[in-house]
């Protein structure tokens, strides 16, 4: 019997549904694009927004979105305090027992529900992609259905990919697809995991046109401004951003404005508040527009599988400011040799002042990560890839 | 920044890996001229030292721009309202607070300072120290490796 050419996407929240991220926006897009090559595909998630509360925001039950079947389930009660006092000790690095690393994934984000769709419907699916790794609705999820799962890990160098159970986790699904070869090297180093179980695919994105003068009009903004796009959290390395941008304004005298898009609470020196503008949530065309007016788009965190909004800023004809730890932003730049990259504030402050003293050099930076961009992300490629790591991880039965 | 264009960008063969490279060097000599010892520098790189730790010369860096920052700044300041309506009586009134404030909390921010500061000290003398025995050390195995003909070179 033929292998149903019905495939399943898991993931904690939709993107776009008030919810921002890196991995919900590439599962998404990975699943709409194969709806739109006419697979069957359902998306399976959970009907929380925020990635702070996990509060069931968005009612239960089936939607019909953009050509695939979007399933919303309840997030399951957790012990919040359970969990982040074991979160704690593995984010500080201490030895944390496996009862406890099951004990972490239990209080995470997880959905009885969504996994008793499973129970009944996994074998309508020819595969099951699920991501990002460390959430336990991921976990558990593979972990039940290992021999169709085919993770979008999302994988960082950091304390909690290197759990024994994230070992287990890589070891035992059928494959995974990476963003990139750093994110595929690092597996291999984390978990030896072989290259013939992976395959690298990303996210392509769509050429746009952004008026590089409409977000500053909008907005009031008369001075030139740096931008950051994507949740504002310390692991992102947004109060390194909000200190370097104090520091560049008090040491250079430059008047320099500091935009943020996205969601989260900004951690900033309070001399530098009148100097923040903080759209908050915006369009995606908004966010292009941000894009395209910006010196330079800052992305200061070193632990990114793929970066989605560099390769858009990209896009926007807009050179990257990436940490020089950031393995994979700084391959995305050296790649499309459009983005310097900074191992501390005086670089920082030297590649930022050489980008405003120098319009053409940043004009060409920016005109080089456009070419890139169109021609190694654009959509074509990256669904040819998408369907080959299919047929390769888990091939048609016949 | 260099005085002299770095590269053109645009141009056939030209990377980013070597303008990078061209302005990392430059920060450098900078950095050893003492450029970026300054308190500022010190306060920013805060949320940067966990990905700095591991790098060359870090510590010497570190400890240039912590030297500057050492000390809590207890001298006067001017106060300054930016509210329209009874800006100058709120300035009175916020002077007077810190006048009386300034009794109570000089003796305790000289006390801090003077804990910084030997603390400061402190970390300074023991970072020469370890840079003193890791040379005579690394000269010895040299010495060492030479005598026993096992030397690299």
């Amino acid at each position: 019997m033929a292998a149903p050419d019905r495939i399943a996407f898991v993931c904690p929240r939709l993107a776009g549904e008030g919810a921002v991220g890196g991995a919900e926006t590439l599962l998404k897009n990975l699943a709409l694009h194969a709806a739109a090559r006419g697979v069957a595909v359902d998306f399976l998630t959970t009907c929380a927004q925020s990635h702070y509360t996990w509060e069931n925001t968005l009612p239960a039950g089936k939607k019909r979105m953009e050509g695939m079947d979007v399933h919303f389930f309840p997030v399951d009660d957790r012990d919040v305090g359970t969990f982040l006092s074991i979160q704690q000790s593995i984010d500080r690095g201490r030895s944390v027992s496996e009862s406890d690393e099951l004990l972490w994934l239990r209080n995470g984000v997880n959905s009885a529900a969504l996994l008793r769709h499973l129970e009944r419907h996994a074998a309508d699916y020819r595969a099951i992609l699920l991501g990002p790794y460390l959430f336990g609705l991921t976990w558990f999820t593979a972990l039940a259905h290992p021999e169709r799962a085919l993770l979008v890990p999302c994988l960082h160098d950091e304390p909690f990919a290197k759990l024994a159970c994230m070992k287990r986790l890589f070891a035992e699904t059928a494959g995974c697809l990476f963003n990139s070869q750093a994110e595929r090297e690092l597996a291999g180093e984390l978990f030896g995991h072989p290259d013939a179980k992976s395959s690298i695919v990303g996210m392509g994105l769509d050429p746009f046109e952004a008026d590089p003068t409409a977000f500053a009009k909008r907005h009031g903004l008369t001075a030139p401004y740096v931008l950051y796009s994507g949740r504002r959290e310390p692991l992102k390395g947004t109060p390194l951003i909000c200190d370097y941008m104090q520091a560049f304004r008090e040491r250079t005298g430059r008047d320099v404005k500091l935009v943020f898009t996205g969601s989260g609470n900004i951690d900033a020196p309070a001399a530098l508040w009148p100097h923040i503008l903080d759209a908050g949530f915006v369009s995606e065309e908004e966010k292009h527009e941000a894009m395209a007016g910006a010196v330079a788009f800052l992305h200061p965190s070193v632990n990114e599988s793929f970066g989605i909004v560099l390769l858009e800023a990209f896009l926007a004809g807009t050179p990257g400011l990436v940490h020089a730890k950031g393995r994979v932003l700084v391959s995305q730049c050296k790649a499309a040799g459009a983005g310097l990259w900074f191992r501390h504030y005086p670089d920082f402050e030297t590649q930022l002042l050489y980008l405003l003293d120098n319009p053409q050099e940043r004009a060409a930076l920016g005109r080089r990560g456009r070419d890139f961009v169109a021609r190694e992300y654009a959509w074509p490629a990256i669904e040819r890839k998408f369907f080959a790591a299919l047929d390769a991880l888990r091939p048609r039965a016949t | 920044m260099s005085e002299s264009p770095i590269l053109s960008i645009g141009a056939p063969g030209i990377d980013v890996d070597r303008l990078v490279a061209d302005l990392q060097a430059t920060v450098d000599r900078k950095v050893r001229d003492g450029a970026y010892a300054d308190a500022r520098v010190a306060r920013a790189e805060k949320t940067n030292l966990v990905n700095l730790r591991g790098s060359d010369d870090f510590l010497t860096f570190y400890l240039a721009c912590l030297r500057d920052a050492v000390f809590v700044d207890i001298s006067d300041f001017e106060i300054r309202e930016r509210r329209r309506f009874f800006g100058p009586l709120l300035v009175a009134l916020k002077t007077t607070l810190w006048k009386l404030l300034k009794f109570y909390t000089y003796r305790l921010w000289s006390q801090q300072n003077q804990v910084n500061g030997l603390l400061m000290t402190a970390l300074e003398g023991m970072e020469e120290q370890s840079a003193a025995r890791i040379a005579a050390l690394e000269k010895r195995i040299v010495e060492l490796e030479k005598a026993s003909g096992h030397g690299r070179s």
